[in-house]
């Protein structure tokens, strides 16, 4: 078995290594040895499949190599990159095998390296500002493919008539209309690929590519029809074959889109229903949409169109269906596959590129394609520009129409479109295929390399990335229906009157048909906008607080008197046994806390930065309106999930505490009361209550894994947020645990201060509930006994199966990662013994009846423990159910005083 | 302010659109205002005829821009009015003269501030009722937060500017694309 293991481990490195001959040998004389064989290779079997393995491979460790030089990838585009390595490749290949290997392939293309693309850039595409800018972009797109095409193929017709095209080259008009045609259009993954790094501005970027990826249908009438036209031959062709050529058009393009609507329908219509089984809505969005390409390619409509129609017609209603869970699985799995493909592309647009037996050059022929395409896409940009300007108000300037112009790369499809020539019919076909290779390479790489610098020194207004602001947002819903009532009351239907329709007619029926009820409720942008503002908020205001923190932590050289022997050691003892992050948090408590008690001025200080925003930003997460369901329970695991991750990143920042301190109450407050009320009171009783605590939890986490791959300090900050709910969950236990703990292992240090009342009466969140337990946290010793992971563990996992209906309750746990417990888990029977029961009663929210018993023992509590006193008083007289958070607290330190 | 609106009003209807306007404006009540327009300047469209129109019956802020158009805010136009609502409207109209004019929008109780209740009108208006009270003030709340420059709990024209200014793409939607044709008629 090792033996046999160990030749496959080497099979894929000697692959990977330089070229594909090896393996290619390697397999092929596998002759196989009569008898039994010990050994045998089973190359052919796997072959294809292990090939395209390597190639992606192959690619993938290339980006990895590109990208080790910052240098180089903001200098070279990542397209020059591959289709210079794929020259290389293409190379060694060729010198080794003899002969070309490995090509492009127009069926491998279209088939399953281009949707992937078209299926990422119509998901994501900004559909506002496509739509704002859909006239320009379809002018271009169909206009001006039309006057490239024609006026390239003439033009070539032209200089060959005028004998500067060798005579060797044998093509009529039709041909050059042909040639034409395949090469005026502009290719999406090109543009994209090199206009993603270039970072214009936004309508600029929205009008090229929009222009790239709906030009399809262009493209593809023009060759079918110039195809037919060349093979039937120009003599045969009557003038209602023109006309049909017209209407084909046509029916291309509108058949092509009226395909994706109807999958993108579907699509959303199914993920309205995939409510128990949310683990094939990622699968079901790329199921549908390739199935959208397959059957628009079958209908030979515009396949490029329909599936960028069902990206941008689905969305919105996918996005509201699937969990978050599954958004950001679509999210990165389409962005992967789409890199992969382009990556795959490139490199194969220039290993094909290699082979010399295809081609045929001649230099007139190249030439003067190049010029042509180039000239004409200028002039048909200005053109078409001067007569957009006329209807824009913010007319397209000069420089947007230099970058247009040049900004038109040729890419994989007109490659893929000339080698689908047929030789017999065109017999120009090695001198078109040359000049499409030499053209796409001009784009790319020479257009593609001077455009950064181009734009640089045009000083092209670059994308400038601001989230909305909430103002912003308002005010743009209110004058898109002022203007559309300006447009009404004159009688007008202009395109406000017309997306206003839209809007009510999508709100009216469309959302309600595609969209379950739950998620049809949240979709409310203006909502969806100040939840982001709150995130922001929360963390500008962690990092405020975190400097804060550090600044007085100078001042105060008396904090390390705090610590007690056991306090550190307690601390260094569980940051050594493993789960650090929970610890170190802790530890960081520990200081503060530390602080707190020593300096009132310091004291207010925090107070001032930290709790007051803390406050507004609890009052705000009323999230009330996911009623729950199955979405609960994946933001819980997505919770669990990063938890771990983020709070180990968390390590090494050293600001975040007043976050951790500041959310666990009214978080925990606000999933106790669930606990307690939820399944009888969610119909009737509050149920928006219930179910918004989780939505903040889910909003975040998944808006923070969708900043991650924007660029780095977005993520850093994106992961600070992050942390925030991940650590309001732990915390809920770590507080438990801490109070216990102090009391048990150092009671001394546990300082009540003679007049901490009459400060906090002055204390601006000693109003606010939220910020009670703000208080109460941050006055609770921080000695984190270790089975506080235990007890986080536990109630993590009750208060998912008491918030969570029963129904969707197995699938949770068997998909709950194993990942945030494995480690922590080892742990608990250390120090199990000392507070058993404090888990047990956390872990298992008792019922109204026990809750109001154990308010009881709190307020017999009240007196012994001053500092908790607001606290108490408050959550009772707020929380409705009574907090059976606070009961525990009670009971804690009646059972730490005791010990 | 009224200058500078007149001066873009020349501009806008110089090309002679006026007529088109006036015929939209008569086309809305045929038997209040007459064709010919040299002697009777008094004349009103009420409220009811230009609200009760089928394209703006979903409109959430027909009432108030009718109203703000109008002379003494009763939502009843004149032909001047009309036309200054156009004018001000069409990508003519400078930056400024869009944002005063959006901000008296906002301003439903007419008292030169977008007070929290001005912010909880527009608010219920925009999402249809479909908030929640809490969430409505929430907003508002946190709009009053981002905008408010003196922090006096409430949005002058100069906060409401300046708010404008720090967007780049606010309004951005009025150019985008240009209004209506007939400006060029």
């Amino acid at each position: 078995m090792l033996r046999a293991a160990l030749p496959l481990l080497g099979l894929p490195l000697a692959g990977a290594g330089a070229t594909e001959e090896p393996t290619q040998e390697q397999g092929s004389p596998g002759e196989p040895p009569p008898g039994l064989a010990l050994f045998r290779w089973q190359w052919h079997e796997v072959e294809a499949p292990y090939l395209v393995a390597l190639w992606i491979l192959v690619a993938s460790l290339a980006k990895i190599v590109f990208h080790l030089s910052r240098k180089v990838t903001s200098l070279v585009p990542e397209s020059c990159l591959l289709i210079l390595l794929g020259l290389a490749l293409g190379g060694i290949v060729l010198a080794v095998a003899k002969k070309a290997e490995y090509q492009l392939e127009p069926g491998t293309f279209f088939l399953f390296l281009l949707p992937p693309i078209v299926l990422d850039s119509g998901y994501f595409m900004p559909s506002r500002l496509f739509f704002d800018n859909l006239g320009a972009i379809l002018t271009y797109a169909v206009v001006g493919t039309l006057w490239n095409a024609f006026t390239t193929g003439a033009a070539l017709w032209g200089l060959q008539q005028a004998g500067l095209v060798a005579p060797r080259v044998q093509a009529g008009l039709l041909d050059f209309l042909l040639f034409g045609s395949l090469i005026s259009a502009v290719d999406p993954v090109a543009v994209l690929a090199v206009f993603e790094e270039v970072h214009v501005n936004e309508t600029l970027f929205i009008i090229v590519f929009g222009e790239s990826l709906l030009n399809d249908a262009v493209t593809v009438v023009l060759y079918k029809v110039c195809n037919s036209f060349v093979e039937m031959g120009s003599a045969n062709v009557q003038a209602t074959d023109y006309l049909k050529g017209v209407a084909s058009l046509f029916v291309v393009s509108l058949g092509g889109a009226a395909v994706g609507l109807v999958f993108a329908f579907l699509l959303a219509l199914t993920t309205r229903f995939t409510k128990r089984v949310r683990i094939i809505e990622p699968l079901l969005v790329f199921l549908l949409a390739y199935a959208a390409y397959l059957t628009a390619e079958m209908a030979s409509l515009s396949a490029i169109l329909a599936v960028t129609m069902c990206g941008l017609g689905c969305k919105k209603y996918v996005e509201a269906n699937i969990s978050h869970k599954s958004r950001t699985a679509v999210k990165y799995t389409m962005k992967t596959l789409a890199s992969c493909a382009e990556t795959v592309i490139f490199m194969l647009l220039g290993i094909s590129a290699v082979d010399s037996s295809k081609w045929a050059w001649d230099s007139g022929l190249v030439l003067g394609t190049l010029f042509f395409i180039l000239f004409f896409r200028a002039l048909g940009v200005v053109l078409q520009t001067w007569v957009l300007n006329q209807f824009r108000l913010v007319p397209l300037d000069k420089i947007d129409q230099v970058v247009m112009s040049y900004g038109g790369l040729r890419g994989a499809v007109a490659f893929a479109l000339v080698i689908l020539l047929d030789r017999t019919k065109v017999p120009a076909k090695d001198y078109f295929v040359a000049t499409t290779i030499v053209v796409v390479f001009f784009t790319v790489i020479v257009q593609g390399l001077t455009i950064k610098p181009l734009v640089k020194w045009l000083k092209v207004k670059r994308s400038e990335h601001h989230k909305p602001t909430l103002n912003q947002e308002l005010h743009e819903h209110t004058f898109d229906h002022i203007l559309a009532a300006v447009e009404d009351v004159v009688g007008h239907h202009g395109y406000h009157y017309w997306r206003d329709r839209w809007e009510q007619f999508d709100k009216k029926y469309l959302s309600q048909l595609l969209m379950r009820r739950s998620a049809y409720r949240i979709r409310d942008q203006i909502w969806d906008v100040y939840y982001r503002l709150n995130i922001r908020d929360a963390i500008s205001f962690v990092d405020q607080g975190g400097h804060v923190l550090s600044s007085t932590g100078l001042t105060l050289p008396s904090m390390p008197s705090r610590n007690s022997v056991a306090e550190t050691s307690v601390t260094n003892l569980l940051r050594e046994s493993g789960s650090g992050a929970c610890l170190d948090l802790q530890v960081i408590d520990t200081v503060r806390s530390g602080r707190d008690r020593e300096d009132a001025a310091m004291h207010h200080l925090l107070c001032g930065g930290l709790y007051k925003p803390r406050r507004r930003y609890k009052a705000s997460c009323s999230r009330h309106f996911i009623s729950e369901d199955a979405q609960e329970r994946q933001d819980k695991e997505v919770f669990q999930q990063n938890m771990k991750r983020r709070l180990e990143s968390f390590k090494s920042t050293k600001h975040n505490i007043c976050f951790t301190k500041s959310k666990p109450r009214p978080r925990k407050a606000g999933r106790k009361k669930k606990d307690g009320v939820a399944n009888t009171e969610a119909t009737n009783g509050k149920p928006r209550d219930l179910g918004f605590h989780d939505t903040a939890a889910v909003i975040l986490t998944v808006e923070s894994e969708e900043e991650e791959d924007s660029d780095s300090s977005e993520t850093e900050k994106e992961d600070d947020e992050g942390i925030i709910f991940v650590a309001r969950a732990t915390s809920e236990v770590l507080q438990e645990g801490k109070i216990s703990g102090s009391l048990e292992v150092c009671p001394s240090p546990r300082i009540i201060p003679p007049s901490p009342t009459c400060a906090e009466k002055e204390l601006p969140w000693k109003s606010g509930q939220g910020d009670l337990a703000v208080y109460v946290s941050s006055e609770t010793t921080k000695i984190v006994p270790v089975d506080m992971q235990t007890g986080w563990n536990q109630s993590i996992s009750s208060l998912e199966s008491l918030a969570s209906p029963p129904c969707t309750q197995a699938p949770t746990m068997t998909r709950l990662p194993p990942r945030p417990r494995a480690p922590e888990e080892p742990q608990a029977p250390l120090k199990l013994p000392l507070s058993s029961d404090p888990h047990s009663c956390f872990a298992f929210p008792p019922s109204l009846a026990k809750a109001g018993r154990s308010r009881s023992e709190s307020s017999a509590d009240i007196p012994r423990q001053q500092e908790l006193q607001p606290l108490m008083g408050h959550e009772d007289h707020t929380h409705l159910s009574p907090g059976t958070a606070n009961s525990h607290w009670c009971i804690h330190f009646t059972k730490g005083g005791r010990l | 302010m009224e200058g500078e609106k007149e001066s873009v009003r020349m501009r806008v209807f110089r090309a002679g659109s006026c007529q088109q306007l006036f015929y939209r404006y008569q086309d809305l009540a045929p038997q209040l205002v007459p064709l010919d327009y040299t002697s009777c300047p008094d004349v009103k469209v009420p409220y009811e005829l230009i609200g009760s129109m089928p394209e703006l019956k979903d409109n959430p802020f027909r009432q108030r821009i009718a109203q703000v158009f109008s002379e003494d805010g009763d939502g009843h136009m004149t032909l001047d009015n009309f036309l200054d609502m156009f004018s001000v409207m069409s990508e003519m109209a400078p930056r400024d003269l869009k944002a005063y004019y959006a901000f008296k929008i906002y301003d439903f109780n007419n008292d030169d501030y977008i007070c929290a209740w001005d912010l909880e009108q527009t608010v219920t208006k925009l999402t249809r009722g479909e908030l929640s009270a809490e969430e409505v003030s929430l907003i508002c709340e946190k709009v009053l937060d981002e905008a408010d420059g003196d922090h006096d709990g409430r949005l002058s024209l100069e906060d409401f500017q300046n708010m404008i200014l720090r967007a780049p793409d606010f309004l951005r939607f009025t150019d985008s694309v240009k209004f209506p044709p007939f400006f060029h008629l």
